[in-house]
């Protein structure tokens, strides 16, 4: 089993990302808000640290201001379980969430990688999803309640406690993904849901990748409900340690996963495997669920350079230029909606600017597709449109919500798709 | 009357058949669903696309004067009156479906497009659009974007955000923008902000929504209970024990014994409560669920529980839910539905609450409810010519939702702020939170001229 998987995904020191001149841990909201208010009366930007995790991602800022770690904001605020929600500090880490939660039966049913770091608002901040979206969608599905502290010190909410609610404007979404530009968040509210009894994987291995687009084409008329569908190519398909080696004809691997009671999920491996055999797709591969954990862990945990959001009918074709551009690439793709991950091979990574501008988004613009730099290493010298793309429709917009939001540019600057 | 400059650029920019500005045809838009309060357009606009809607904003600038975005006027909150006068945009002529991408599972349709009507297009693709308003008959898309549309489905299939990719809008400035339905994590989820956002940041011309394979089977049943407390805690027990129905539909003695008198059903008149559960998915797992959902309903004090034993049989169970808005004409003249929302282990609570608030304000009210999702409709009954009724159900209706805020939920789960609950807002909502709202509106609308006096109440700033 290789391990350069793992090699490629480091746990970074914050002090390697953010230019901190000192990190300060407060012990509740009302310490945020003063931290962010002393910090913006005196103009000095702001970081935000959750678990450290996802430090390198989004551009390398470069003005020196204080780590505002949230590390001390870790309690369980509620945990009502019979109305399936859970309020917590932002802080928690994303493993502790799901220990509170599998005690009473229930999950938050999404992937993040390093869950033992990883923060719950963290990855609220981030917004970013894994396989299990296809199913049940990221967390801003999910978060029904925030609190935050803005650039000017002050705390807000919006939300509440309750899984349906058209009060007000929805700023659970606005934070969502926001990179902790918009406010410091130190609260949540989440919406859960039932753990599954059980799961289990259906992998297939295609000798082309035009069999791949067959077969998900064909998922628009299965019978079954896949909980996940994970497309792998490139070395991605071959160095997968769940999996044993491909044959040498096989170009890709198809992963479908599946969750529910046990008769249910017996009946969906039985039934796409059908399907499947009806189209000539062997061998078949089954994963039961006391196997299933590796892959999960595998598939959650994938490092990739750069995500590519394409059309979920353009995946396959996307994948295969991606591939004419970067042979030695590793792919993982969140096919059944369009979500590309790509690991570059080291000689294309060293020119990664470059490689950005002059290959990557000409194609993901015929594609109209969208694209983001997953993390900037060390020495690469991207720009915004490097990192983020070309401004979308919405960006005056975006930057008129900044403005009002942190009018001094002081919630970690430099870093997200504004103009700033 | 010779037409005003507005009204004169209008027909010309519109077509004179597009434009009503004569007194007679404009009192239809005095008011939506919520017709206590009434404010006349000066004018009401169809235009056929988004470059035409673009226009009207423009004109609307130069002319000074407010925008009211509008579908089918469904909206039970006053989200479309017309406040201060101005200039009511009908969607409901853009109306095409635009797309049914099945390979990418979306649908791409005008805001104008009835839910209905797209229900009906996607007839045996095997494909739904999931949220299904009691108004869908009527209501449009875009309509269902603006107040973030729930119904009966939404406890397991989410509401109407978790079911739109993307949106063209053209925004106050009368720029034409699209984002989505590609998702892009380098912008702001200003498609989750404008959902639900009632028409006061932007108008929704076209919208890329997420279709919902439909589910294999479905085990429909009707629990019969002695009381609603009794009901209740059938619902708490099954969503405790994990199992996620489709749908949970609570009706209270009252509304049975309106059903009755309209359309015989046979439901017991005696009995307290009714719950319409609705399990859906695969085969495989559903005759199981439902036997546990039985027990549930047995040990909560149910005294019976009938299955569906056919598709008619479930139509006919569905039938019952879905009339009773209609069956409500039979008890009184007028009536006002509202929507609370608490966490859904207080439903029995709040049911109780009502049933105070209703005698202490002699009025009566009658409840149907989404009791998995713990949103309750009260229908506040009463006769709109007496005002003495009317103040005494918008006193009783108003002190429902100060219960809700009080048992930790929401004035409004899914019918929106619009005019009717605007004096709720600072209850439910700290003076920072507004204020965030406020910054949030500014960035999309900085002239204010998107449907003023909605959501937001007066004297709220940014900061």
């Amino acid at each position: 089993m290789p391990e350069g998987w793992r090699l490629q995904s480091p746990l970074i020191a914050v002090t390697e990302t953010l230019p901190l001149t000192e990190t300060i841990a407060p012990a509740d909201e009302a310490a945020v808000a003063a931290a962010v208010r002393e910090a913006s009366e005196a103009g000095t930007p702001v970081y935000p640290i959750g678990g450290g995790t996802r430090q390198d991602y989004g551009l390398r800022p470069t003005r020196p201001g204080i780590g505002l770690s949230l590390a001390k904001l870790n309690q369980v605020v509620d945990y009502p379980a019979d109305d399936m929600t859970i309020t917590v500090q932002a802080g928690l880490t994303m493993a502790e969430l799901a220990d509170c939660l599998s005690v009473q039966g229930q999950r938050l049913p999404l992937d993040v990688p390093q869950p033992h770091r990883a923060t719950v608002g963290g990855v609220v901040a981030t917004g970013l999803g894994g396989p299990r979206r296809y199913a049940h969608g990221t967390i801003r599905d999910y978060v029904i309640g925030i609190r935050a502290v803005d650039g000017l010190g002050t705390a807000f909410s919006g939300g509440g406690r309750v899984v349906k609610n058209a009060a007000g404007y929805n700023l659970c979404r606005l934070m969502a993904g926001s990179l902790g530009t918009l406010g410091v968040i130190t609260q949540v509210t989440l919406m859960v849901r039932p753990l599954p009894e059980t799961s289990a994987l259906l992998v297939c291995e295609l000798p082309k990748l035009d069999a791949a687009e067959r077969l998900l084409a064909g998922l628009v008329h299965t019978k079954t409900l896949p909980a996940a569908v994970e497309l792998l190519a490139g070395s991605a398909a071959q160095e997968n340690p769940a999996m044993g080696p491909m044959l040498s004809s096989s170009v890709a691997r198809l992963i479908v996963a599946f969750e529910g009671s046990r008769p249910e999920v017996d009946w969906l491996v039985r039934r796409l495997a059908d399907e499947w055999r009806q189209e000539g797709v062997s061998p078949l591969t089954t994963i039961g669920h006391s196997e299933a954990g590796p892959m999960w862990d595998w598939l959650s945990e994938f490092p990739a350079h750069v995500q590519i959001n394409v059309s979920p009918g353009a995946t396959t074709d996307m994948v295969a230029r991606l591939l004419r551009l970067d042979p030695g690439a590793a792919i993982q793709a969140h096919a059944g909606n369009g979500v590309i991950r790509l690991r570059l091979s080291p000689p294309m990574l060293a020119e990664l600017g470059e490689v950005i501008r002059s290959r990557l988004r000409p194609a993901v613009a015929v594609a109209e597709g969208r694209m983001v730099a997953l993390r900037c290493p060390n020495g690469a010298q991207l720009t915004r449109q490097d990192v983020w793309g070309p401004p979308g429709d919405g960006a005056t917009v975006m930057q008129a919500i900044k403005d009002r939001f942190d009018p001094k540019g002081l919630l970690n600057p430099g870093r997200f798709a504004y103009a700033d | 009357m010779p037409y005003s400059p507005l009204v004169k650029e209008l027909r010309k920019c519109l077509g004179a058949e597009n434009v009503l500005s004569a007194p007679s045809e404009l009192a239809v838009y005095d008011c939506d669903g919520y017709t206590i309060e009434k404010h006349r357009p000066d004018v009401v606009v169809f235009p056929r696309s988004a470059r035409q809607v673009a226009d009207v904003v423009k004109l609307a600038h130069r002319h000074d004067t407010r925008l009211i975005p509008r579908g089918a006027g469904t909206s039970l909150a006053g989200g479309c009156v017309p406040v201060g006068g101005g200039v009511v945009l009908m969607l409901t002529r853009m109306n095409r479906i635009v797309e049914v991408n099945l390979r990418d599972r979306l649908a791409v349709v005008e805001a104008g497009v009835r839910n209905l009507q797209l229900a009906r297009a996607l007839t045996g693709t095997g494909y739904h659009f999931a949220p299904d308003p009691s108004s869908q008959t009527a209501s449009t898309i875009g309509g269902n974007v603006a107040t973030n549309a729930g119904g009966p489905h939404t406890l397991k299939y989410g509401v109407t955000v978790n079911h739109v990719l993307g949106v063209e809008a053209v925004l106050g400035d009368g720029s034409i923008v699209q984002l989505g339905p590609v998702d892009d994590p380098g912008c702001l989820d200003l498609i989750g902000v404008l959902v639900g956002s009632e028409g006061t940041l932007a108008v929704v011309t076209k919208v890329w929504v997420r279709l919902t394979p439909n589910p294999q089977d479905y085990r429909t049943m009707r629990a019969v209970f002695g009381t609603v407390e009794d009901a209740t805690r059938a619902v708490s027990r099954i969503v405790a024990a994990g199992i996620i129905p489709a749908a949970m539909e609570l009706m209270d003695q009252a509304i049975m014994t309106a059903l009755e008198d309209a359309f015989h059903f046979g439901f017991p008149l005696d009995a307290g409560a009714v719950l319409v559960i609705e399990l859906d998915g695969l085969s495989a797992g559903l005759d199981a669920q439902r036997d546990r959902i039985v027990e549930f309903c047995r040990n909560s004090g149910a005294r019976e529980v009938l299955h569906a034993a056919s598709p008619q049989e479930r139509e006919l169970l569905w039938k019952c839910r879905k009339s009773a808005a209609g069956a409500l004409g039979r008890l009184s003249p007028t009536y006002i539905t509202q929507d609370g929302v608490v966490p859904r282990t207080r439903l029995p609570q709040l049911i109780r609450r009502i049933a105070e608030i209703g005698k202490r304000h002699q009025v009566r009210i009658v409840n149907v409810a989404h009791a998995g999702d713990g949103n309750v409709h009260p229908v506040l009954l009463m006769d709109d010519r007496d005002p003495q009724q009317v103040q005494r159900a918008m006193a009783a209706g108003r002190e429902v939702l100060e219960e809700c805020i009080r048992l930790g939920g929401s004035i409004t789960a899914e019918h929106g702020i619009g005019v009717e609950k605007i004096a709720l807002m600072d209850r439910l909502f700290a003076r920072e939170d507004l204020q965030a709202m406020a910054r949030v509106r500014r960035a999309f609308d900085p002239t204010g001229r998107l449907n003023p006096g909605k959501v937001l109440p007066e004297g709220i700033e940014e900061c």
